[in-house]
């Protein structure tokens, strides 16, 4: 057997810090060959950023690099000093990042940035550089290189930066690829594109690629082995075919058993549908529409329609599931209907009234009715509030409870309600994990009995683990207090898991509409049918 | 934006009323016509007929803001408010209390005042750039640390020390330089460098020490990390991504101060006797002649809003991301 | 004695139990708590700090102004004169009390310029004379030195039993340990690094040396020399610090509520509140600073020359032109401020929490004092503490053109202004400016490393970048 592009051998590194140095990750091996595909896996703060970090060696300031060797080419890294690492850095290893919004240069053109890379390490210029600037991005897929490439970063969508983030990382022919996360931040379909693009280019280069994610259906397409990885260490590594089949660690079946999907919601027993109940609440050619910079002397500049004519009916004790991309005006609707955004048309009647037509007074006693879960955990607490203020605030307002004592005792109850300890009321929320706030986010919203929860992506910003227990707890809240949710996501596993109906949205319309299991099966729609193909699955290759 | 530009103008025109506004009601609420000619023609000289001539002189025999002796439009426009104002909007300065020509005066001055600022604005971004891009390059180290202490130290000189300590030492002990005064032409440079130097001194601190956070916030962002990733040395990764980058801050903030360069600094001239506008002004605080302040302070104002359009315009120039 | 109390006396006073009620209120919100056991944890704040703590002691003693009593009038009811003297004065009598006749050297016992005397043998000659005070328990010069380290020495004496009945003190109420003392505090290595609690001491220490030092020199000679009329330089310096003082807080003071008030009305209720808000402070900004204050200045003079019989003493004159100064300062410098909370709170509007906020109902006001106040605080922290250096320096500007405080009241930018000219005599007449360049750059960099260190714990921003 040849030697392996990569190996890493027993890497060690940790991160000083006021308390001491705290090891983040702990002798971790595994290896590339040429030509092979091998997938990093592992949840938030599983040290799989830093594996790749230390290849590369740009970690940051207060790590250290404590015992192990990379071997690149049979040649140690870490015994390379810091102007040969710059060479070894773009000519043979090439990297590609999570966010493609943030990881280009603003000022600089879309071609510069390519060609930097190149005549940093082929030593080109001239018109043959341009030639390369354009072969690259050629093979990128991006049509009219030459125009684009005078172009500007914030000019291109979010998968076109990436293309020219991988353009970058190819620009000198490198032997490894490292991709850490490079579909995360993207779109289902748009990332279905960019794993296509990667697979094609690692193929003709014969590259070694070690690519990151923590989408276990995302590495079932593209890997040829996988690396587990749990808190710094390695707990399992296998060929696709094998690992996808019969995952033996523990911690492997748990990330397996987290995923949402229809098989786990027919597992767990809910219902594939329900029976139609009264109308809670309907929506009629709701409209929201941003005017685009007014003012006097202003060019007329057609508005931005988030939201542009949408029916929707929600019946009492369902959840129906919106569906949809990035900017197809999901978190606007579900904004709207809350009258959190003045809508610019349509009407949304609840309990015999247009909440887009009554009086602000009238409107505030509604309020208790409709609550609303974020999807940041992070930004959706003020920091500089104890939890049990941010659960008594709704309260509060809305008169519920008869005294001071009596919020107290419904704080601590919904505290248990959703899993946590009511000791935990007298802290403040940077004490909490994501997972944990977003509990917190839920008691919050509970706290003045709603009767319709609209939950926008709540988990989203969540490891899979932590996002099964999530769901698991909305669910058990449905079956206890009889909620009716909205849920706005764009993961088509968690429609599966635990939507009853789905709406699909694309570009400020619904374009289907119906009981989950038929839509998920037989959709009708064109842009249905592409959202669905493009999905990873975890059973088969695509 | 061209459309930017119009709406920006007009924009102005309430804001330069309003100016006048405050001004004139810092003048005239506190003390009368009557008092002001009181002092200016000192308390022994003053009889009615002394202060009416003193009134109708300088146009101040009219009421304030409100004619209210008048019908129609009259009520507004025959007040000294109203006068005042649309003679500033045409740039007609008028007289100073002392009958000088006050536009007359302002074109002579304005000269002297830039060649200090412009050199002390170009000469002081030069080295303060410069120390600060080498301070980033070294962040984290001793020198890095000793600098700052280094610029925290010499922000917290007033700026009347350097100047008395400058003049103090390069003109009375080693006698390079005259301590004061001004000439015309070629001449007048002797006089120049002293205060340039002082200018440039005076500024080191707090600048270097801004642009360095400037730099320090560019250097730890994505784009950085990006460029590392491709193998550039750290001085590439400097100047061709976080100077660049940086620039945006900086030269609009440059921008935004460069109208302003034409008022000049008024303790500068002050102290080492420079003709300028600057010096114009503080004659004209000391000597209570309000038609220079009032000319002065619309002047001011007019070069503020100069300079936030010009800043806009220099954030499109610098930054692709925004267009008007 | 009987007490006076000045108008800008009374707003000091009030921002001291303001700062008071501020140190409480922090020791129990944990989110402010911490960022400030942050800033004690770096030796150079804690120093800062000392040195702060110093000078705001100094304004306060001060500050508290009465009438001194008459002795010697036959009357039964004490007689009060009309001077209004401070508590600071009292206890610095024994420096300021030896006035000259003119300029002299730090501890000089002759004075500056000469004078026409008599000779022993009764000729006229121009001579340097010997100080009316300064010196005056000496025979001759050589005893200068001697005399000089023998009062050094027992200032030092003096320090070290200070200290040493300090230290006791503290062990007796087990605020310390004698252990920790010795190991830590005299080990002569902690000087290169020391920690917060060590730097503080240091400082502490330092400045009592300083004030023991002062306390049995200064009534022997003028340590820094006496000014044109006589007056002891040093007590000068040490006057205008509550000038200084007063001058960076009383108008931070007054600008606080403006820029907050509009800030967040102009952030949070957009429409036609903002733009008047923004028309407002566009139109201020633009005048130039300088020009407003001087406008303002001036006709406040103008004001006082015509109504010059309505203030009962040059003291309360002195002092209202210094609270008007303070207030113009104040109105001039919100804008800055009243932007950067306008920009924080239309970032703030779109978080969630304030979102969520709606979604319950939440009537505005509660939700911009919960939410949105809390979350500006660090801002106007840290504007409070870096604005405080720049209003001390334009004192001294302003004063230098005449439009900053009274001349009758003791400032650096009066001595400035005065030891201008003195620079061009022969020989040079240095202290003066020595003396107010010390004490203000002390104070300034003091604040100044004080208020980096408030920015680096209060910014979130810069708590990223570690």
């Amino acid at each position: 057997m040849s030697t392996p592009l990569l190996e890493v051998t027993d890497l060690s590194v940790s991160f000083g810090s006021d308390n001491g140095q705290e090891t983040v990750l702990n002798r971790v091996s595994f290896s590339i060959s040429r030509g092979e595909t091998v997938v990093l896996v592992g949840e938030s703060g599983s040290g799989k950023s830093l594996s790749a970090m230390s290849i590369v060696r740009l970690l940051p300031h207060a790590a250290r690099i404590d015992s192990g060797s990379i071997l690149l080419n049979g040649q140690d890294l870490f015994k390379l000093s810091e102007r040969q690492m710059r060479n070894v850095r773009g000519a043979s290893v090439g990297m590609v990042f999570q966010e493609p919004q943030s990881s280009l240069n603003p000022v600089m053109t879309v071609g510069a940035q390519i060609a930097e890379s190149v005549r940093r390490h082929q030593g080109i210029r001239g018109k043959r550089l341009t030639e390369r600037v354009c072969e690259l991005m050629d093979a990128v897929g991006i049509n009219e290189p030459y125009e684009k490439s005078c172009q500007y970063p914030h000019e291109f969508s979010g998968g076109m930066k990436q293309r020219v983030m991988i353009a970058i990382a190819l620009a000198a022919n490198p032997e490894l690829l490292i991709a850490d996360e490079p579909t995360t931040a993207l779109d289902v379909t748009i990332q279905a594109q960019v794993l296509e693009l990667l697979k094609a280019v690692q193929a003709k280069q014969n590259m070694g690629m070690l690519f990151i994610t923590h989408d276990l259906a995302v590495a079932r397409q593209i890997a040829d082995r996988i690396v587990v990885l749990k808190e710094g260490q390695v707990v399992e590594t296998g060929t696709n075919e094998v690992f996808y089949k019969a995952p033996s660690h523990p911690y492997s079946k748990a990330l397996f058993d987290a995923i949402p999907s229809w098989d786990k919601r027919l597992r767990e027993g809910l219902a594939p549908s329900l029976d139609v109940r009264a109308t809670l609440l309907t929506v009629e050619k709701l409209r929201v529409w941003f005017p685009v910079r007014s003012g006097l002397f202003e060019k007329k500049i057609p508005p931005n329609k988030a939201v542009d004519g949408v029916d929707l009916e929600i019946y009492e004790g369902e959840t129906l599931a919106l569906v949809g991309e990035s900017g197809s005006g999901k978190t606007t609707l579900s904004k709207a209907v809350l009258q959190l955004l003045r809508p610019t048309g349509g009407s949304v009647h609840y309990a015999d009234k247009d909440l887009c037509q009554i009086d602000s007074r009238r409107l505030r006693s509604i309020r208790s009715d409709l609550q609303i879960v974020f999807q940041d955990p992070y930004s959706s607490m003020n920091p500089r509030m104890l939890i049990s203020d941010i659960i008594k605030e709704g309260m509060n307002a809305q008169n519920v409870g008869d005294s001071i004592k009596d919020r107290d005792d419904r704080a601590a109850h919904l505290m248990e309600q959703v899993g946590l300890e009511v000791g935990h009321l007298k802290r403040y929320p940077h004490e909490f994990s994501g997972g944990q706030r977003q509990r917190i986010c839920i008691a919050r919203a509970l706290a003045v009995e709603p009767k319709v929860l609209i939950c926008d992506e709540p988990t989203s910003a969540l490891d899979v683990s932590v996002q099964a227990q999530i769901l698991r707890l909305l669910r058990e809240l449905q079956d206890n207090l009889g909620l009716t949710y909205l849920f706005v996501t764009h993961n088509i596993g968690v429609v599966a898991y635990m939507a009853h109906r789905v709406a699909v949205m694309y570009r400020g319309q619904i374009v289907e509409n119906g009981n989950v299991q038929q839509v998920l099966q037989s959709p009708e729609h064109e842009y249905t049918r592409t959202l669905l193909h493009a999905v990873p699955r975890l059973d088969h290759n695509s | 934006m061209s459309s930017y530009l119009t709406r920006r103008i007009l924009y102005a025109f309430p804001i330069l009323i309003g100016v006048n506004f405050i001004t004139f009601v810092l003048f005239f609420v506190v003390n009368s016509p009557d008092d002001m000619a009181r002092v200016h023609l000192g308390n022994r000289y003053v009889t009615e007929d002394a202060i009416s001539n003193w009134k109708s002189e300088r146009g101040y025999d009219k009421p304030l803001f409100i004619a209210l002796n008048s019908t129609g439009k009259k009520i507004f426009t025959e007040t000294i408010f109203f006068d005042k104002t649309v003679r500033l909007f045409t740039f007609d300065f008028g007289q100073s209390d002392s009958g000088r020509d006050i536009s007359y005066d302002i074109s002579e001055r304005m000269w002297p005042s830039l060649f200090i600022s412009l050199p002390v604005l170009c000469l002081g971004l030069l080295f303060t750039l410069s120390l600060a891009l080498l301070i980033a390059f070294f962040r984290g180290t001793y020198i890095d640390s000793s600098a700052v202490i280094l610029c925290v130290s010499m922000m917290s000189i007033s700026g009347l020390f350097y100047i008395i300590g400058g003049q103090y030492l390069l003109s009375k002990l080693l006698q390079i330089v005259p301590i004061s005064g001004f000439d015309d032409g070629i001449a007048s440079i002797k006089f120049l460098l002293l205060p340039i130097l002082i200018g440039v001194i005076g500024g080191l601190g707090h600048g270097t020490r801004w642009y360095r956070t400037i730099f320090l916030e560019e250097i730890h962002r994505d784009y950085v990390r990006t460029a590392r990733a491709k193998g550039l040395s750290e001085k590439g990764v400097l100047y061709q991504h976080v100077l660049r980058n940086a620039l945006i801050p900086i030269v609009t903030g440059v921008v935004a101060l460069l109208p302003s360069l034409f008022l000049g600094s008024l303790i500068t001239e002050a102290f080492f006797g420079i003709p300028g506008l600057g010096s114009y002004t503080i004659d004209a605080i000391q000597s209570q002649d309000f038609a220079i302040v009032r000319a002065m302070v619309f002047l001011g104002s007019v070069l503020y809003i100069l300079g936030l359009i010009l800043t806009d315009v220099a954030y499109t120039l610098v930054d692709p991301r925004i267009r008007l | 004695m009987e007490l006076v109390i000045l108008k800008t006396d009374a707003l000091f006073f009030i921002l001291i139990a303001s700062l008071l009620a501020y140190i409480f209120y922090a020791s129990k919100k944990e989110h402010l708590a911490r960022p400030w056991r942050s800033v004690l944890k770096k030796p150079m704040a804690a120093s800062a700090l000392t040195i702060l703590a110093f000078y705001l002691t100094v304004a306060i003693l001060d500050s508290i102004h009465f009438h001194p009593e008459i002795e010697g009038t036959s009357s039964d009811t004490p007689v009060y004169s009309s001077q209004v003297v401070s508590l600071l004065d009292e206890v610095l009598k024994p420096i300021n009390k030896n006035t000259e006749t003119t300029y002299s050297a730090p501890f000089a016992i002759y004075s500056y310029s000469k004078e026409s005397q008599e000779s022993d043998t009764g000729q006229i000659i121009r001579d340097y004379p010997r100080l009316r005070h300064a010196g005056s328990h000496l025979s001759n010069i050589s005893e200068v030195r001697s005399d000089l380290i023998m009062r050094s020495l027992s200032a030092l004496g003096y320090w070290i039993f200070a200290m040493a009945i300090l230290c006791l003190i503290l062990i007796s109420l087990r605020v310390v340990k004698l252990k920790l003392i010795v190991a830590d505090w005299l080990n002569l290595s902690t000087f290169f690094r020391p920690s917060p609690a060590q730097a503080a001491v240091i400082t502490f220490a330092a400045v009592c040396l300083s004030v023991s030092l002062v306390a049995t020199v200064g009534p022997y000679y003028h340590i820094l020399g006496t000014d044109k009329v006589g007056n002891d330089v040093l007590f000068q310096g040490i006057k205008g610090i509550r000038t200084g003082l007063l001058i960076g807080t009383l108008t931070t003071l007054i600008m606080l509520p403006f820029a907050i008030v509009l800030g967040v009305a102009a952030g949070y209720f957009r429409g036609w509140v903002d733009d008047a808000i923004q028309y407002l402070y566009t139109t201020l900004s633009s005048i130039p600073g300088v020009l407003l204050i001087a406008a303002a200045a001036l006709m406040l003079e103008v004001f006082m020359t015509n109504n010059a019989g309505d203030f009962e003493s040059v003291t309360a004159r002195a002092d209202l032109r210094f609270l008007c100064l303070c207030l113009i300062l104040g109105v001039t410098a919100w804008t800055g401020l009243c932007r950067y909370l306008r920009a924080e709170t239309l970032k703030l509007k779109e978080s969630n929490y304030i979102e969520a906020s709606r979604a319950f109902g939440v009537l505005s006001w509660s939700t911009i004092s919960q939410h949105v106040l809390p979350n500006l605080m660090h801002i106007v922290m840290i504007s409070i503490v870096l604005d405080f250096s720049g209003l001390v320096l334009a004192e001294a500007a302003l004063t230098y053109i005449d439009i900053g405080v009274d001349p009758s009241m003791e400032s650096w930018g009066n001595m400035i202004n005065g030891a201008r000219l003195e620079l061009a005599r022969e020989p040079v007449v240095w202290w003066s400016l020595f003396t107010a360049f010390l004490f203000m750059f002390v104070l300034v960099l003091a604040a100044n490393v004080f208020g980096d260190s408030v920015r680096d714990a209060f910014d979130p921003r810069i708590r990223e970048l570690d």
